[in-house]
């Protein structure tokens, strides 16, 4: 969704890959609110509350060339979407290395921009400018966007009623098209590519593919293997804010979910 | 700093498209619209008048008591609404920008902007009342009017940016500004004029010219005396308890002054704490 070029050096060493990232820590603070009540408020009004700091990252480093398709995988709480939202540059990090060469859209949650008052066409608009289109590319994309999104003409024809009119999937679809129509080099997914109807599915897959085709970088989460395997041409595996295993799509994503089939493996911090 | 605005520079377009967003949203639903954001300070100048003329006797004796409450009210109201606005912006943009990068100061900056918009159509209400009532001719002093304007959008602004960036940590902040708004309309000269201020009160004892000096020369005193002063003939001297003070253009020039540091410093803090705003504990 948001749009931002790092541009490296031609004749710098690290321009030739898509992505860098090189011990990359980020620690999160956590503050711990014993009560919610009026009177431990006013009593404790000078105590702070107990802060606990929270490794989500503790040192990760991988290359992405251009032209891969990345998934990452790992249980709740590994650390991916963070890995994730720190390519997007929504956080800084604690400390490492993190460089991205190209022009980035990031599908990390479809709609986050919308406003239920505003009609179709207002919100292509203004969620077009919040993904880093000038309004004239978005004038100049609109009849393909709305086409991408809605393929009957019953639907389209909804594109200037207010949102608050649109259910949830038709959200989505626009959003999801939104995104893909900024044309990126390096697109960030997290774990949207199960939107809308099956037959919407296939469209994503196949623009994905035409992704890849172009030489396009792509970095997503998913859980569901069929999904990883459809798309994906290498996996990591986040385990615990570090790395398990980095490599090719089927002995990583085999490795990944017998280790998943293990009962032990989630509870078990190691 | 430069970073920071050449960064804000090749957002200008999302910008816009807030703004846009403020402007079209807040009176989609509704019938009159733009008229709504004028009402209320109009009906405020109609029963302002009615209550002082009844309940004291300097608005009695001064001609065009309205007008002054008026000219002052559309900078109040600008400052209060513009304020109040941008304190809540960020929380209410919080979704978006946990997942999408874009420089945060746009989002309070797009809720100063669109006030602004409104503060400037405002204006029109008062050149209305003007032609209508002939309150005496145009002073040249008017020149000063597009200083004024952008002297109160440094302040807003500056002002703005520094309460939502402080409301991302501590949300008492916006019951705090809500409360000292609705102190500061009777505190600040917007139902009277300064001068009485200036000419009958005690406060501060032997420190009083001290009290009186800030009083007149804080910001939002000397932009809603600047307003009045360039735009109004002054009030006799029966009315307000002595002479009319002229135009006090040091004044101005330090409003100015000020209201441009308020501006740098609260940019610069803003800046210092905005990656902090999503990974509040």
């Amino acid at each position: 969704m948001g749009i931002y070029r790092k541009t490296v050096a031609p004749d710098s060493e690290t321009a030739s890959h898509a992505i860098l990232v090189e011990n990359l820590h980020k620690t999160f603070r956590l503050q711990h609110r014993k009560s919610a009540s009026i009177k431990y408020a006013i009593l404790n009004f000078y105590r702070k509350n107990p802060v606990e700091k929270r490794e989500a990252l503790k040192g990760v480093s991988f290359r992405v060339e251009h032209g891969e398709t990345v998934a990452l995988v790992g249980k709740n709480g590994s650390g991916k979407s963070t890995l994730l939202s720190l390519m997007a540059h929504v956080y800084k990090p604690t400390s490492g290395i993190i460089q991205l060469n190209g022009k980035i859209a990031t599908l990390l949650e479809l709609g986050a921009g919308f406003h239920p008052d505003l009609t179709g066409v207002e919100n292509v608009e203004l969620y077009g400018a919040i993904l880093g289109l000038t309004i004239k590319e978005i004038h100049q994309k609109f009849d393909s966007i709305v086409k991408f999104a809605f393929d009957t003409p019953d639907l389209a024809e909804k594109i200037d009623t207010p949102l608050r009119n649109y259910s949830e999937g038709m959200k989505m679809r626009l959003g999801f098209s939104l995104a893909v129509h900024t044309d990126p080099d390096i697109l960030l997914i997290d774990e949207v590519l199960a939107v809308g109807d099956e037959a919407f599915q296939q469209k994503c897959y196949r623009k994905i593919e035409e992704f890849q085709n172009e030489g396009k970088t792509i970095v997503f989460v998913a859980h569901y293997a069929h999904i990883i395997r459809q798309v994906a041409s290498r996996v990591i595996w986040m385990h615990n804010g570090l790395i398990r295993m980095d490599g090719p799509l089927e002995p990583t994503l085999e490795a990944y979910l017998k280790a998943s089939d293990d009962p032990n493996y989630h509870s078990k911090n190691s | 700093m430069s970073k920071e605005l050449a960064e804000l520079w090749r957002f200008r377009g999302l910008l816009w498209q807030l703004v846009r967003r403020d402007l079209k949203v807040r009176y989609k639903n509704s019938r009159l619209g733009f008229l709504w954001s004028i009402a209320p300070p109009l009906m405020q100048v109609a029963v302002i008048t009615f209550a002082f003329r009844h309940a004291t006797n300097f608005a009695a004796k001064f001609p065009s008591y309205s007008a002054f409450v008026l000219v002052a009210m559309i900078p109040w109201t600008y400052f209060q609404t513009a304020v109040q606005d941008s304190c809540q912006s960020i929380l209410m943009m919080y979704t978006v920008i946990k997942k999408v990068y874009l420089p945060r100061e746009i989002i309070p900056l797009s809720s100063t902007i669109s006030n602004f918009i409104h503060f400037l159509l405002s204006w029109l209400v008062f050149v209305l009342y003007w032609y209508v009532f002939r309150r005496g001719p145009i002073l040249w002093t008017v020149l000063w009017f597009p200083y004024l304007v952008i002297v109160q959008f440094m302040l807003v602004t500056g002002v703005g940016l520094f309460v939502a960036c402080l409301n991302v940590f501590y949300e008492d902040i916006k019951y705090i500004v809500t409360i000292v708004m609705s102190l500061l309309l009777f505190v600040l000269p917007i139902m009277y004029v300064p001068e009485q201020v200036v000419y009958t009160s005690h406060i501060g004892g032997r420190y009083h010219p001290i009290f009186i000096w800030f009083y007149m020369n804080n910001p939002i005193t000397a932009l809603i005396t600047g307003f009045r002063k360039t735009l109004l003939q002054p009030p006799s001297p029966a009315a307000v308890g002595g002479p009319s003070l002229p135009l006090n253009v040091g004044s101005l020039l330090f409003a100015g002054l000020i209201s441009f540091g308020i501006l740098i410093a609260s940019y610069a803090y803003f800046n210092k704490r905005k990656w902090e705003f999503i990974e509040r504990p």
